[in-house]
């Protein structure tokens, strides 16, 4: 039995006068922001460990952040304290699932030292706030961070006030199918859904037939702090919820959608612990990295290690391999449900294959056939330009080289186990800019003058821009090289092909954010890509 | 397993480090081919012309030297290159690009042995012991340097590349020659040393092409940070080194002796 156990924010309607977890919560987290920047036991100085805007002046500078809360800018610790603990958040990376329950846990701790000095109970740990949990609320924010006053009146610490929403009124939801289905008048372009469908990945880093490249946990990497290609969970429901959740509003985005803030808002750790329990279910049927560079972390290939103030004010350093096991770690979760059953990779094939016409090749791999593997990436396409994002949003051209086409249509046209039809996939390279709230969606071949929304079989997926900002910095960690996105768009192809409209020179993609660009933006699509995957 | 991506990597490494490996090689077993302005210099007492060698074998000496010390660290761009182009087109991007890059060294590379000869003259002793104190003082500085942080960052900085035609061609020949410009404000100062380092015995000059060669490919291995004064060196390697015995010995990760509770 495990020591310390995680329970639903929902509970008792997540209110503080039905939710003791949530109470103790507010009031820990009121004691972390009372102390200094420069202590590590401080609310502001965790939040820097995450990501830091602490010497920046302009918004999103922690100096021009709007209260509540009162954020802390100065004083700023001793530079050796700062450079070991500051700016770790690794993202984009096979590193962003064990560093963040490290992080997790190291908040908790201090939290939890927190309640017990106020007479709290010795096992408090975190909530999570599972926006995909069942009923008609769960989508939306507990109502304990919406309102201003604790039950005896003081001011309440979970409340944030750059936290904007989806529809940048204030009113945090998530636009899950369940939320977006409560909001029918929905003011906004289109809607990225948050889902979660790399649940049904099997592929902790790498592609196959489950799972999306860069694989359910991320791409190998070193130290990542932000930038390249974000896992598949990381980018949904992860990333989207950041954004969604922080929104904008005013010419400023919410504290929840830049890693440079995030962490400043407490809503952060329960969604956090979300994705952690999510991560923990997949655990239930699928394996994590067994590779020693994913085992030993960034430390043992010369980077900075993982380490957090533990509430003694020892450091506490830690590997992801000591973050393979919750139950090691003495935590549970209340409820860990299995991830969905999903159908066998030769299951999804055959019915591919079916769908393609290739009915013999199917019965044969239904029959246990084995399916070739091969997963040799090759260019098919890429767009002329650079491709500037704004107010509604944008549309361009990849041309797509003959050569390479023919061959993906070959092997759509004549698919068998032995010579599988390929997968295709659209990359988006290099966006950069500084709007981290925003949510794009992007469509192939929508029709012009067509409303996205419903057109939803020509959607090759959503992506949200958190992280955006940081990894723009031409002096950042990543030297400016932006995000990247790779979404799937293989059963918008197969269609394609099946309607004999496959014979063509381009793909007209449109880009469609959730809402408005701001002019100030600067969101910029470096090139467009579309890449076949096969023999 | 090794993913699509480590597979893929592993293809640019191999015939990379081997390109490197083969032009170290030829600098060990045909020294006359090496740029050692010394030997020019303790011939004459210190004031050979450099008619001695051919600018054709000082372009061809130099340009051995850029292959073998300089090879190891376009990995990356050349892997960027290679995932971002048409299969058909691979080879001839990667050769364009490495045009570019050579075009920009061999430029800066006249220059830096017009300075070595000059200091070497300059000296007036057969061996230009002041020359090579006054810029290994000058590459200390420019190595802190917050101007070299931000050449090195730019080394890692993103590339467009377009896919079709001559657009396609000219970009891998820009970003060559980008790559190059960065790569040479990081690294000139490292270049300029070895070639002003005293001799005999000539396996001197070898040993400071094989350290600067080291400490570049180290430097490179760094993330991107903020340029400041700071120093610089081969602390990446180093500290590979000491984490990879230290797992080796203890067989298992490093554990923290805190407790969590």
């Amino acid at each position: 039995m495990a020591l310390y156990t995680r329970t639903n924010a929902w509970d008792g309607g997540g209110t503080f006068e039905q939710n003791a977890t949530l109470l103790w919560y507010a009031k820990g987290v009121g004691v972390m922001m009372s102390r200094m920047l420069s202590d590590p036991s401080s609310w502001w100085f965790f939040a820097a460990i995450h990501g830091e805007y602490v010497s920046m002046g302009r918004f999103p500078g922690w100096v021009s952040i709007p209260p509540p809360p009162s954020v802390e800018a100065t004083p700023t610790p001793v530079v050796q304290v700062w450079q070991q603990y500051w700016d770790q958040c690794q993202h984009q990376s096979w590193y962003f699932l064990p560093w963040h329950r490290g992080y997790l846990i190291a908040l908790e701790a201090q939290i939890r030292s927190a309640v017990i000095d106020l007479g709290g109970p010795q096992t408090w740990a975190l909530p999570y706030w599972d926006y995909f949990g069942a009923g008609p609320v769960q989508y939306t924010i507990p109502p304990a961070f919406s309102q201003r006053r604790l039950p005896d009146d003081s001011a309440n610490p979970l409340y944030v006030a750059l936290r904007y929403g989806p529809d940048g009124d204030g009113n945090v939801f998530i636009p899950t199918a369940t939320g977006i289905a409560q909001h029918p008048n929905d003011p906004n372009f289109v809607y990225g859904v948050v889902t979660q469908s790399s649940m049904s990945n099997d592929l902790f880093t790498g592609s196959n037939a489950r799972t999306l490249p860069p694989g359910f946990g991320g791409p190998a990497t070193g130290y990542s702090h932000g930038g390249g290609t974000s896992g598949n969970l990381e980018s949904n429901p992860h990333n989207l919820v950041h954004s969604y959740v922080g929104g904008s509003g005013g010419g400023r985005s919410g504290l929840m959608s830049d890693p440079g803030t995030a962490a400043l808002d407490p809503i952060f750790y329960l969604h956090h612990a979300n994705i952690d329990r999510m991560w923990a279910s997949w655990n239930l049927a699928n394996a994590n990295p067994s590779e020693s560079a994913w085992r030993n972390g960034p430390a043992a290939i010369g980077q900075h290690n993982f380490v957090m103030p533990l509430p003694s004010g020892q450091p506490w350093v830690y590997t992801p391999a000591d973050m393979n096991s919750l139950s090691l770690l003495n935590y549970a979760y209340d409820s860990l449900p299995a991830p969905p059953s999903v159908a066998p990779a030769a299951t999804m094939m055959a019915d591919r294959l079916t769908r393609l016409g290739a009915l013999a090749a199917a019965a044969r791999v239904k029959e246990g056939a084995p399916v070739a593997a091969d997963t040799k990436m090759e260019l098919m396409g890429a767009s002329a330009t650079a491709l500037p994002i704004t107010g509604a949003g944008a549309t361009t051209t990849v041309t797509l080289d003959p050569g390479v086409r023919d061959k993906m249509a070959a092997s759509l046209a004549a698919p068998s186990e032995a010579a599988p039809p390929d997968r295709v996939l659209l990359n988006l390279e290099n966006v950069r800019g500084t709007h981290d709230a925003a949510v794009l969606s992007v469509f192939i071949n929508l029709p012009e003058g067509a409303y996205p929304a419903d057109h939803p079989e020509l959607l090759a997926g959503s992506v949200a821009l958190f992280g955006l900002r940081s990894a723009s910095l031409a002096d950042g960690s990543h030297a400016g090289q932006g995000l990247n996105f790779v979404l799937d768009i293989t059963d918008i192809v197969d269609r394609l092909h099946l309607e004999k409209a496959l014979d063509t020179d381009t793909l007209t993609v449109r880009i469609v954010p959730h809402r408005p660009i701001p002019d100030q933006a600067e969101i910029t699509i470096g090139r467009i890509s579309v890449y076949r995957q096969g023999a | 397993m090794m993913t699509n991506e480590a597979r893929e990597l592993a293809m640019v490494r191999a015939p990379v480090l081997l390109v490197s490996a083969a032009a170290w090689i030829v600098l060990l077993i045909e020294p006359a081919g090496t740029l050692v302005l010394t030997h020019c210099a303790a011939m004459s007492g210190g004031t050979m012309p450099l008619a001695l060698h051919t600018s054709a074998s000082l372009a061809a000496g130099w340009l051995l030297m850029i292959v073998a010390m300089m090879s190891p660290v376009l990995i990356e761009p050349v892997r960027q290159i290679q995932r971002r182009s048409f299969t058909h087109r691979r080879a001839r991007a990667i050769a364009l690009f490495a045009i570019g890059y050579a075009a920009i060294w061999m430029v800066v590379g006249g220059l830096l042995l017009t300075i070595a000869l000059g200091l070497a003259m300059a000296s007036f002793t057969p061996e230009p012991y002041v020359a090579a104190a006054v810029v290994a003082c000058l590459a200390a500085v420019w190595q802190c340097s917050p101007v070299k942080q931000r050449c090195l960052n730019r080394c890692h900085a993103p590339v467009v590349l377009a896919a079709f035609g001559t657009a396609a061609d000219i970009d891998a020949l820009r970003y060559g020659m980008t790559h190059g410009r960065w790569c040479a404000g990081s690294c000139w100062a490292l270049m300029l040393l070895p070639l002003l380092v005293p001799t005999p015995p000539f396996w001197s000059h070898i040993a400071a092409m094989a350290m600067a060669s080291v400490l570049i490919a180290s430097e490179r291995l760094e993330q991107p940070a903020p340029p400041r004064w700071r120093v610089r060196g081969a602390g990446r390697a180093i500290r590979i080194v000491i984490a990879q015995t230290r797992i080796r010995l203890t067989s298992g990760p490093t554990r923290s002796s805190h407790a969590l509770e």
